[in-house]
């Protein structure tokens, strides 16, 4: 079968001879034309299932999803131009938004990637490692709404944070952290770094296990310090593992929803919203299925655009 | 000899991995029809009914409500349930489009339940609703609050009222009494502060809660400034609704009112503990409570909120339910012959002894004697009856608003500027209602 295959793979650039003509009473083998033929179909039944499944349940949706957008939420739906996209400019709960999605991607992109890579770096070869790993570790493996639903007992103006606050004498320090712009956001970014991070020391292990410690020991020979050697040696041989790690977090960023969705659904006055919970929101209470769907393809464009970029980054990695 | 086996390791993998295709095609194909393939849980199930409802702890209620209905129709209840309200009210208007609907679905009235029937998909109960209302086992004042475009398409489930609820160990030992006034609701709130218990319990944790408080003030400065507000024929910027928000501004500075982002699901806990003084809510909510062990009359009372000035008309703002028939239930007459038989006193009565709540027939009295008593003072005192506003007007608008109050409760916007959005927003929204429904 192997030989066939090559066959008609040498045939194919050349093989543009003319089938030779069945003869009577005998059966022709197969021809290199119709092998190729027959193995780009075998190719395309392999790949049917799954480009039909994305363009049923993917492209064909989206498709939809755009076409709604130019289209009004009255009863009529009337077809409206571009007015669902200007809502971005009139809605101050959309701008706020998007201040939101801005500060949740910077804050799970550096967040997980600084203190993964502090954690990673500090328990590689520490005698509790295996401890401290498997504590950091732990909360990935929490579902987002467990996470949340434990956050909110600590956040909530009579949770956990502030009774400890309390009970140290603390008082002014505590205040309702889920009401209060920016600082709601903030403790929720926090709270989702708190889980993210697992995966990037995970990660960074990884990239830290397959360094050759070659590379350091010609370092430290060459006089370099425990800074000079993170800096200028660590460092740059991890950048493949770090590259993995901002992109997880990018995506992760961008569509952080079910955090915010238990600790506070976009509230209070629509101040913690991303612009997943937007879409949500202006879909499925405000009750309005074009500009939610206006929302929606803005979202994808900005997760496309990140993914586009992040993507040619790792391939000039690769390319190097 | 070796490339023969060889061709033959190669035709048996060839054969190995073929069966693990065909395999996995049946598996996944399996799982598809698996995946397609119509739950029956809405199917027709001889001799019963079932209900979409949105509040699973009313279960048992159903079923023993069921129970009589079965007595008299032929016919039990099953509820279906759904505990999320966003999720539950996707669910249920995308199952009226299917052949296979829930026969009874519980709505909310007003305009929740107009949007709903303006969709289409819904039976018309008008000759239930003339039924009930010739043996007077209806309120006439509650057919606007079902009906649209003048045809009634739900039949009340229950009636609650909005009121303040209180324990009653709490004010004996502070020595004080039910307010009968504006003055003496504030010298109540005074004396709890200053035994540091937070005197209301207001919260925005969820959503709609931002509204209690807000309908509530706005109908004790001025019921029929409430009346024409949810109408659309009077703006948010108006000095009656200035009023209310300044009273609440203030009680929330004083610090009367707990953080915003309370839990209401522990008010009950709450009131026991005396760590609040009132606690807003529907009637509803006394299962809550005598689900956290207060008896009441004993533990609790509840009075309504009285009037800013002495001279304004007193009100009470009442909340009902409603069950709809959508017109493709898949068991269609069981349920009509269940919604004309709902509110028949001997399935009320059993109603709302498990509610705790007052029924949705005038002529059935709450076995809860805090409610009765309620029921009695509305009805002695003539008291103006109000929709609840999350119903009160179109849904995006109330939506909208809501999100403003939870704003202003957490402290983002000022009272004025809370009202100015809300008006904007209603002019929005009521212009494009009415434009629909030109």
């Amino acid at each position: 079968m192997s030989t066939s295959t090559t066959d008609a793979r040498t045939a194919a650039p050349d093989g543009g001879s003319a089938p030779t003509p069945p003869r009577d009473g005998r059966r022709t083998p197969m021809t290199p034309s119709w092998r190729v033929q027959r193995e780009r179909l075998t190719a395309g039944g392999f790949m049917a299932p799954a480009v039909l499944l994305v363009a049923v349940f993917l492209l064909a949706p989206f498709a939809w999803t755009v076409y709604r957008s130019f289209f009004g939420d009255t009863r009529t739906s009337p077809f409206s131009w571009f007015d669902n996209y200007t809502l971005f400019a009139s809605d101050p709960a959309l701008f706020r938004s998007i201040q939101n999605t801005l500060m949740w991607v910077a804050g799970t992109v550096l967040l997980p990637f600084v203190l993964g890579l502090a954690i990673a770096c500090m328990t590689n070869a520490s005698r509790f490692s295996r401890l401290a790993r498997l504590c950091v570790v732990l909360p990935y493996a929490l579902s987002g709404s467990a996470v949340a639903v434990v956050w909110n007992f600590m956040l909530t103006t009579d949770g956990a944070v502030n009774q400890v606050l309390m009970a140290l004498n603390l008082d002014s320090l505590a205040h309702g952290w889920l009401l209060t712009w920016p600082g709601n956001s903030v403790v929720m970014i926090l709270a989702n770094a708190w889980q993210a991070t697992g995966v990037a020391v995970i990660l960074f292990l990884v990239g830290l296990q397959s360094i050759p410690p070659e590379t350091l020991e010609a370092g430290a020979l060459d006089g370099a310090g425990g800074w000079q050697q993170f800096r200028h040696i660590v460092l740059p041989q991890l950048r493949p593992v770090s590259i993995i790690v901002i992109g997880m977090s990018l995506v992760n960023g961008l569509k952080s929803f079910d955090l915010i969705w238990v600790l506070t659904q976009g509230g209070p006055g629509r101040a913690t919203e991303t612009l997943a919970v937007s879409m949500y929101n202006e879909t499925f209470l405000e009750l309005r299925p074009g500009a939610g769907a206006a929302i929606a393809v803005v979202l994808t464009v900005i997760v496309l655009a990140a993914s586009w970029l992040y993507l040619r980054r790792q391939l000039d990695v690769k390319g190097e | 000899m070796s490339a023969a086996s060889g061709r033959t390791g190669s035709a048996a993998t060839a054969l190995a991995r073929r069966r693990f295709l065909a395999g996995a095609a049946a598996g996944a194909a399996a799982l598809t029809a698996a995946g397609c393939a119509r739950g029956d849980s809405t199917s027709a199930q001889p001799g019963t009914t079932s209900i979409s409802n949105d509040n699973a702890t009313w279960d048992d209620g159903y079923r023993s409500a069921g129970r009589e209905l079965e007595k008299i129709t032929g016919y039990a209840l099953r509820p279906l349930s759904n505990p999320s309200v966003t999720s539950y009210q996707q669910v249920v208007q995308m199952t009226l489009q299917t052949s296979k609907a829930t026969d009874l679905v519980k709505w909310a009235s007003g305009y929740q339940l107009k949007r709903l029937a303006r969709a289409g998909g819904l039976t018309d109960l008008s000759g239930v609703w003339d039924t009930y209302a010739a043996k007077g086992w209806v309120r006439g004042a509650s057919r606007s609050a079902v009906s649209y475009r003048g045809k009634v398409y739900g039949i009340p489930l229950y009636e609650s009222y909005y009121v303040l609820f209180y324990s009653k160990p709490v004010f004996k030992r502070l020595g004080l009494s039910v307010p009968r006034s504006w003055a003496q609701l504030l010298d109540c709130a005074e004396v709890l502060k200053r035994n540091k218990i937070t005197p209301f319990l207001g919260s925005q944790s969820g959503g709609w809660p931002a509204t209690e408080w807000f309908q509530e003030l706005v109908t004790k400065v001025d019921p029929h400034f409430y009346q024409k507000l949810i109408a659309g024929k009077a703006s948010y910027t108006d000095d009656a609704a200035r009023r209310a928000m300044d009273i609440w501004h203030d009680f929330i500075r004083k610090g009367w009112m707990t953080s915003p982002d309370f839990d209401q699901a522990r008010g009950p806990g709450a009131l026991k503990e005396g760590t609040v003084g009132m606690f807003l809510h529907g009637t509803w909510q006394a299962q809550g409570i005598a689900a956290a062990g207060m008896k009441p009359d004993v533990d609790y009372g509840a009075f309504i909120l009285p009037t800013v000035r002495d001279s304004t008309p007193k009100s009470v703002i009442a909340e009902s339910g409603v069950f709809t028939v959508p017109s493709r239930a898949s068991s269609h007459e069981a349920a009509m012959a269940n919604v004309g038989s709902w509110l028949a006193p001997p399935v009320q009565r059993t109603w709302s002894d498990f509610l705790q709540d007052s029924s949705a027939n005038p002529k059935v009295r709450s076995g809860n004697p805090v409610v009765a008593q309620l029921q009695r003072d509305v009805a002695q005192e003539r008291r103006l009856p109000l929709i609840r506003y999350w119903e009160s007007s179109p849904p995006s608008l109330i939506q909208g608003n809501t999100d403003d109050l939870g704003g202003f409760m957490a402290g983002q916007t000022s009272p004025a500027t809370t009202l100015r959005r809300m008006q904007e927003r209603a002019q929005d929204e009521w212009a494009a209602w009415r434009r629909d429904e030109a």
